[in-house]
């Protein structure tokens, strides 16, 4: 059984489906279109299918799971807790795919964090699942290198391709396995990231680096449509940016040029270039901004 | 004392393959110094069956404790074993016969591929087709090599390079179904055609001997893989033409200290040295790097993993390396064409060494197999 959140599962599902794993599916809290989508495919695939699109709902669960009766349950960016009253179902019968590493970036955005963070490396996390979020025993940390330029997008693509696979290399091991090898996550080690807010998301062009700018600003795109900022006074949030290694002797947070594109003075004597970004007019290149901000520009050009 | 595991699988048509990767690795480490490590062996029959390949596996990591595992295994296989690897915290070297290629090249930092390359083989020997002026070529394989993505890159390659491939014959993998005839009408369809050509094994001997009698003294161009020019083999197989050429990756006749150290251990315990006590002597390295470098680093994989990647040395074949986005063993490939002994069988002849392998590696790694698939699970020539 595999118990998900949405679209980030389907290639995993696609695939252990493929290989006549599942038998069903649940889906918490996700878009009307993906739980039509995910029900239609169910019956399709003679499968057994729930919703639990509340917390309320999570009642109907053990049920649910004891009607169908899984060997395991899978997890992947599955909305709720899952109640003692479910995990009695049995002993290491529920295993997570966070796609994080663990116990380092426990919480519900991992892919936020290792880009914030400027990770090299991020991995998807097997873990028995206990009444805590992300504190069961690991099975295995699988890891993905992050690529330069990896934006939130392109590496949740890339870990809901590897997910599929990951899942399935688990699912072979739980049926060929004599036991599974696990071990608890090392608490000196472990770290809770909060669902991220304004705060996180916010350029701080004072206290912050070009790198880390470049960093917060993929790491937002697109799920947040880019990193919020004030620049020039106004509310914006840049899309796309890249690092130039340029001198200058402004104070941070100004625009030194623009051509093709917005170049902005950080604290560490580096420039970054927006390439795009979104301001109340809408989302515009630097060339747009630049025609629709003629006092920005100007000044700086003559 | 320290404990090297070894998966052996078990070939009809190679029937010591288990004895020769075994008796490499022993060699190996006893020439290297260490017979005090003990070597444990599992059987993985064929290596198809994904259950007995998990659980010899996992006997050999959780019952007897190895601290390293070499196994002559496929990537679908390795891939299955990544999570118990990971999961124990151990390192896996995959001795890669290379005749498969993944549809993701693995990028696990415990695992650690070292190849034959038999598809990096298959892709220069259509290359060296091109380049001796052949346009058009047929790919001739047998229902079981036909198996292995090898047969992609080798025609993707000949393509690649500007040629056509023009016609394809796949024959059957019983004696009676074994037959060479349809070749007769594509190549009178398709005359001055280059077969570039993949078997092994006793297939090997098969094919020559059915070029030969079907074809008798038209001097075919035939184009080989590195085990279509498996010594063992050839010497067995009446020498069918002399226009029999092709890619090696290694033979008894590389003049150096290291070969002849190799072939002179291996002989003197009254065995053959072939492709496979090669690659398992030259593992030895590998799993001595692995265990030094599992005690400097306390079992941090990644810095294991890091470390172990800048491993090089010099083998029977030649300087070996790492390429470091596929934790792959880069080796020297040969250029290689077949004479006749004074049996009428057939020796290989090195004509030279290709340089830059790690370049073509690279680019072969980089190709899209444009949803080509294998479904053979088994370790290549294991059948």
């Amino acid at each position: 059984m595999v118990l998900c959140g949405g679209k980030f599962a389907f290639n995993t599902l696609q695939l252990l489906a493929y290989e006549k794993f599942i038998c069903a599916i649940g889906i918490g809290k996700s878009n009307n279109t993906i739980i039509d989508a995910l029900e239609r495919e169910s019956e399709d695939n003679n499968l057994g299918f729930k919703s639990f699109p509340t917390k309320k709902s999570m009642e109907e669960m053990r049920g649910w799971i004891d009607a169908i009766k899984p060997d395991y349950i899978f997890c992947i960016s599955f909305p709720f807790l899952l109640p003692e009253s479910v995990l009695s179902y049995g002993n290491n019968k529920f295993i997570n795919f966070h796609p994080g590493p663990l116990p380092q970036y426990r919480g519900a955005m991992p892919i936020f964090e290792v880009l914030k963070n400027q990770e090299k490396e991020t991995a998807i996390c097997a873990h028995f699942m206990n009444e805590k979020f992300d504190q069961g025993n690991i099975i295995f940390n699988d890891p993905i290198r992050i690529q330069e330029n990896d934006t939130y997008g392109k590496l949740t693509v890339r870990l809901c391709e590897r997910m599929s696979q990951v899942a399935l290399n688990m699912a072979n091991m739980l049926q060929f396995a004599s036991n599974i090898p696990n071990q608890p996550q090392d608490e000196s080690l472990a770290y809770y990231y909060e669902k991220p807010e304004l705060t996180d998301t916010y350029i701080n062009w004072k206290r912050m680096y070009a790198d880390e700018i470049i960093a917060l600003i993929n790491a937002c795109n697109p799920w947040n449509s880019g990193a919020d900022t004030t620049l020039m006074g106004e509310q914006i949030k840049i899309i796309a940016a890249t690092l130039l290694d340029k001198p200058h002797e402004d104070k941070p947070g100004t625009i030194i040029s623009i051509n093709n594109t917005v170049n902005v003075a950080c604290e560490d004597n580096k420039q970054i270039a927006i390439e795009i970004l979104s301001t109340e007019e809408g989302i515009m290149t630097a060339k747009e901004y630049a025609l629709l901000k003629p006092l920005v520009a100007n000044p700086i050009s003559n | 004392m320290e404990i090297v595991g070894i998966l052996l699988p078990r070939s009809t048509y190679y029937q010591t393959i288990g004895f020769d990767l075994y008796e490499g690795l022993r060699s190996g480490l006893k020439q290297l110094g260490r017979s005090d490590i003990k070597i444990v062996t599992e059987n993985i029959g064929f290596g198809a069956d994904k259950q007995q390949c998990y659980r010899s596996a996992e006997k050999l990591l959780l019952e007897e404790n190895a601290s390293i595992v070499i196994a002559y295994i496929g990537h679908q296989t390795a891939q299955l074993l990544r999570p118990l690897f990971l999961a124990t915290n151990r390192i896996l070297i995959v001795l890669d016969a290379g005749a498969n290629m993944p549809h993701e090249w693995p990028t696990c930092p415990n695992i650690f591929y070292h190849s034959l390359h038999n598809s990096l083989g298959a892709s220069l020997a259509a290359k060296e087709a091109r380049k001796d002026g052949y346009k058009n070529a047929g790919m001739v394989t047998g229902y079981y090599d036909g198996g292995y993505l090898h047969t992609y890159s080798i025609s993707k390659s000949f393509q690649d390079n500007g040629g056509t491939i023009s016609f394809n014959h796949a024959t059957g993998y019983k004696s009676e179904d074994f037959t060479m005839e349809p070749l007769k009408d594509h190549l009178n369809n398709f005359p001055e055609s280059a077969l570039l050509s993949i078997f092994s094994g006793d297939y090997v001997q098969w094919y020559f001997e059915q070029i030969k009698n079907t074809f008798e003294e038209q001097n075919l161009p035939v184009y080989l893989t590195p085990f279509g020019l498996e010594e063992t083999m050839l010497g067995n197989a009446i020498y069918p033409g002399n226009n029999v050429k092709g890619i090696a990756a290694w033979s008894k006749k590389i003049e150096s200290v290291e070969n002849k150290t190799f072939i002179d251990t291996i002989t003197e315990l009254g065995k053959t040295p072939n492709l496979f006590s090669l690659l398992s002597w030259e593992s030895a390295t590998i799993a001595l790097k692995a265990l030094e470098l599992t005690l400097e680093h306390k079992k941090s994989i990644p810095n294991i993993s890091q470390d172990l990647q800048t491993l090089t040395f010099v083998s029977p074949r030649g300087e070996i390396y790492f390429d470091t986005k596929t934790n792959t063993s880069i080796s020297p490939l040969y250029k290689a064409s077949i004479i006749s002994n004074t049996e009428g069988k057939c020796e290989l002849q090195l004509e030279g060494k290709i340089t830059e392998v790690n370049e073509y590696y690279k680019k072969l790694t980089d190709q899209d197999l444009n949803q080509t698939t294998s479904a053979w699970y088994n370790s290549y020539v294991c059948i």
